[in-house]
């Protein structure tokens, strides 16, 4: 063991502590603000609004989480389990909702059911009234179940593809009903993905800002946006992250006591359960509501957004808009790779079964996930201008003229906190890929005499393909769509669709927004297509090991 | 699979050092300008200026607190020489922080009346917005309106929709009553006007205006510069309310109709002061003032230049008579009153 980690030096742990120490310093510069005394505006929020706030997350994120587990395992087991009328272009394009961000979802489905909207004309014509009050917490949750659900339906779908058929069919031959023999054998066995991918829904959630604050629902990530546009207090704005922190820690350990000491890790040797085909009425009811899923996910906001790049292409469709989505594509692209490989790293380093202060250093260098944008972008913020500051002597020497902040006025900064806050959905993606790779191959090439970083390109990387791409492909995703962070760090005259998009709809032009937001979608959809399309025979069987 | 690794790394590490972007140049004197200001009106105006002067403008956009935040981290260093917002209160903001220097300019005091500039020359305004009394001339007569407070009757209860308390427009009206009646007497109005909303506070200006036409409510407190903008929308449908419903200017007998100002400071530590200035004065010239006018449905600030037709077809209005700095000063305040009476 010892011999082996000298081949190239302490390759991944030196790459790990820098990683680490980058994404962590930023953020200790902020929550130094937590001890800093109580303010008027703090206690004013704490009187009035608190209890509100944490009971209006609370009911969103349960009804999210709820409804996404249900949806995303639905879907997952039906694409999965049978075999129906357009089940293969289902299973891909169920995933296509990731691709709409919530707040492009949120505004269109408000102006639809407005009164000038699609809908409530259709009804006017046909003479029904229009009830549904799109603005209201069920508005959100419906938007926020129907965008995220993905996430678990990804998860979900990838266990089930690995569950072996022994257990389920053990518990048929039991004479158990294949009802029950779900909930209590396919279900539990579950949990880890439904786990996981329900997290990643929860965070999403507890991060959006457009959807909340346009629809005014006071939940935390808009009382933290509102303690600062509307106090001017960043202190405030981020003891109430603290708060929001302290919630998803609760949640972390709440499952975690609940898990126990059970464990959910299932080797697949055996076979994996054939898809059967549906019978019935069933044959009609079930895909009919897997459409309709992504119906309200995907199809129906992106035909809306076609009526709005119809009446608006003349004037949004530009050289400028050209010019956002090759600054859209470039810089996710840039940071999508540097997030892959730094996670790839990390993951190298965590992998050989992490304990004690190695767990703690990797689950630190992914907490950017879980804290509001808003803060991630002072932190970083600041921590380049000090940077900056530090550097200024070396910026002379090589240009007199130079300013003081040089590396804040930069690309650089947006690009280091986007990788501070995806950080942990490439490396979840990439330690996942790890663990179902094992480590026999890698100690094999070791025993052989070969050098970590060799080993890493010639054995890893080919090995794990499909996990670097999976993951690649949903950074560059959450990066298209991000919000917070690209508005406040972007240098000057940047601008990216993300930010155009937000622009216009912050000026009331929803319909302005038709071309940008479709180009924003289709980017990512033909990722999700590249990922998760109807692949050609054979392809796979050289990727997965086994 | 390495080269492509290789590859990547490169292509991302050029991108990084040069600092490339997409459809910029690299001019010899810059003015850099934080603004919370977005529209294509502005980038038009700019670019004239450009074409002008040959200075190059760069332009930082965002929300008005991010600006102010980052402006106080970067301190001396910040390379910002103007901030621009849409609020008077927020550059009040800035001012007390110390982040915005005097200017003396004997243009901009020709072109900016008194009243929308700060009597020590920190910010001076641009352009001006009037937040009026929207109705639905199917239901409300406008000789039944006369008031903000008056709003506040039982007759209309369960008739009036705004928007949110934490949305900029309604903090400022609201802090203009703190500053004009005191704070009992706001704290009251707030409260007699939640008593009478039709609906918990939603969505934007234009969805007041729409919740008109959908029969939610019969008067919106909103922004006349959205019944303009909705009267050239792209979707035909918004054109129709903008042309449906009416636009009351209220308190014309008291104290005047509340006026907000989209305004701008020349930043404490500016590199380019000079630049800065005459920047200033461009943009309250009459060419300017000009484009603002007709292209974004804003009152001008130069009063030699008169407003849109559609504007003009309103009438004219009395403002409020209000040193402008008193909306930033009781900014807070109105927030926490707001909140205290239940305004969501």
């Amino acid at each position: 063991m010892k011999r082996r980690i000298n081949h190239d030096g302490p390759l991944f742990s030196l790459f790990a502590l820098i990683a680490g120490l980058a994404i962590i310093v930023p953020l200790l510069f902020i929550l130094r603000h937590l001890f800093e005394p109580s303010t008027d505006a703090w206690r004013h929020i704490r009187q009035i609004w608190l209890l509100a706030y944490i009971r209006n997350t609370s009911v969103m994120i349960f009804w999210t989480a709820f409804g996404t587990a249900l949806i995303g395992t639905y879907a997952a087991v039906l694409t999965t389990r049978y075999t129906f009328f357009g089940v293969r272009v289902l299973s891909w394009m169920l995933v296509l909702p990731l691709a709409v961000p919530a707040y492009i979802a949120g505004y269109v489905y408000a102006d639809m059911l407005s009164y000038t909207g699609t809908v409530t004309r259709f009804l006017r014509l046909v003479s029904l009234p229009q009830l549904l009050q799109p603005m209201t917490m069920a508005g959100a949750v419906f938007i926020f179940v129907f965008t995220l659900y993905p996430y678990v339906y990804l998860f979900v779908r990838a266990a089930l593809k690995r569950q072996s058929a022994a257990y389920a069919e053990s518990a048929l031959t039991l004479g158990v009903g294949p009802f029950r023999a779900f909930f209590l054998v396919v279900l539990p066995l579950l949990r880890p993905a439904l786990i996981g991918g329900v997290f990643l829904v929860v965070l999403e959630t507890l991060n959006d800002y457009g959807l909340v604050a346009y629809f005014n629902i006071r939940v935390f990530s808009f009382a933290i946006f509102n303690a600062w546009f509307s106090f001017g207090e960043v202190v405030t704005a981020i003891r109430l992250s603290a708060v929001l922190l302290i919630m998803v820690f609760v949640i972390l350990v709440l499952e975690r006591v609940l898990r126990g000491h059970r464990r959910y890790t299932v080797h697949v040797k055996g076979r994996v359960i054939a898809a059967r085909p549906l019978r019935g009425l069933a044959r009609v009811v079930h895909p009919f509501c897997l459409w309709l899923i992504l119906g309200f996910g995907f199809l129906f906001p992106t035909m809306q957004l076609m009526h709005y790049a119809v009446l608006t292409w003349r004037n949004t469709l530009n050289m400028t808009l050209f010019y956002n989505f090759m600054n859209t594509l470039t810089i996710a692209l840039g940071s999508t790779a540097l997030i892959v490989v730094i996670a790839l790293m990390l993951a190298n380093f965590g992998r050989f079964r992490p304990k004690g202060w190695k767990r703690a250093w990797l689950k630190a260098t992914t907490l950017g996930y879980a804290i509001p944008g808003a803060v991630i972008a002072i932190a970083v913020n600041l921590f380049f201008i000090t940077v900056d500051r530090q550097l200024y002597p070396l910026y002379r020497w090589l240009n007199p003229a130079s300013p003081v902040l040089v590396l804040s006025m930069s690309l650089g900064m947006l690009v280091f906190a986007y990788i501070l806050r995806f950080m942990a959905i490439g490396y979840n993606s990439i330690e996942a890929g790890y663990d179902k790779l094992g480590e026999t191959f890698t100690e094999a090439a070791y025993t052989l005499n070969h050098r970590k970083l060799s080993t890493l390109l010639k054995i890893d990387v080919p090995l794990l393909k499909s996990s670097l791409f999976a993951a690649a492909v949903i950074v560059f995703i959450d990066v298209v769509k991000e919000l917070p962070l690209t508005l406040i760090l972007r240098p000057a005259n940047y601008d990216t669709l993300a930010s155009r998009i937000y622009e216009y709809a912050s000026d009331e032009m929803i319909q302005d927004t038709g071309v940008a937001s479709l180009i924003l979608i289709m980017m990512s959809a033909l990722l999700i297509y590249a990922l998760s399309g109807p692949k050609k025979r054979g392809r796979s069987a050289h990727v997965r090991p086994y | 699979m390495r080269k492509l690794l290789v590859v990547a790394l490169l292509i991302t590490l050029g991108i990084l050092l040069s600092g490339c972007r997409f459809g910029s140049e690299n001019p010899e004197q810059v003015l850099t300008i934080y603004s919370e200001r977005h529209y294509d009106t502005d980038r038009d105006i700019y670019a004239l200026f450009e074409a002008e002067t040959g200075i190059k403008v760069n332009l930082v956009r965002d929300s008005a607190d991010p600006l102010i935040t980052r402006l106080q981290n970067e301190g001396a260093d910040s390379p910002a020489d103007l901030l621009i917002i849409a609020d008077v209160g927020r550059l009040h903001r800035a001012k007390t922080f110390g982040l915005l220097q005097p200017v003396a300019s004997t243009v901009l005091h020709e072109n900016i009346p008194e009243n929308y500039r700060d009597d020590e020359g920190y910010w001076f305004g641009l352009t001006r917005r009037a937040r009026v009394i929207v109705y639905h001339p199917a239901r409300v007569n406008p000789s039944e309106l006369s008031t903000y407070e008056a709003l506040t009757d039982p007759v209309w209860a369960n008739r009036v929709v705004t928007r949110t308390s934490t949305n900029i427009y309604n903090q400022s009206l609201m802090a203009s009553f703190i500053a004009l009646w005191g704070e009992e007497a706001a704290k009251d109005w707030a409260a007699g006007l939640v008593a009478n909303f039709a609906r918990n506070p939603q969505g934007n200006d234009r969805d007041q205006a729409k919740a008109l036409l959908a029969g939610v409510a019969d008067v919106a407190i909103m922004n006349t510069y959205y019944i303009g903008r909705m009267s050239v929308s792209s979707d035909p449908y918004e054109q129709e309310v903008a042309q449906t419903v009416g636009i009351f200017f209220p308190n014309q007998a008291t104290t005047g109709t509340h006026v907000n100002i989209s305004a701008a400071g020349i930043t404490q530590h500016a590199p380019n002061k000079e630049a800065a200035i005459r920047f200033l004065e461009f943009l309250v010239s009459e060419t300017a003032q000009r484009l603002y006018a007709d292209a974004n449905f804003e009152y001008p600030i130069n009063p030699a230049v008169e407003p849109h037709e559609l504007l003009t077809s309103w009438g004219a209005f009395k403002a409020q008579d209000l040193p402008l700095s008193s909306l930033g000063v009781h900014a807070t305040q109105a927030m926490t009153l707001m909140d205290e009476v239940g305004w969501e």
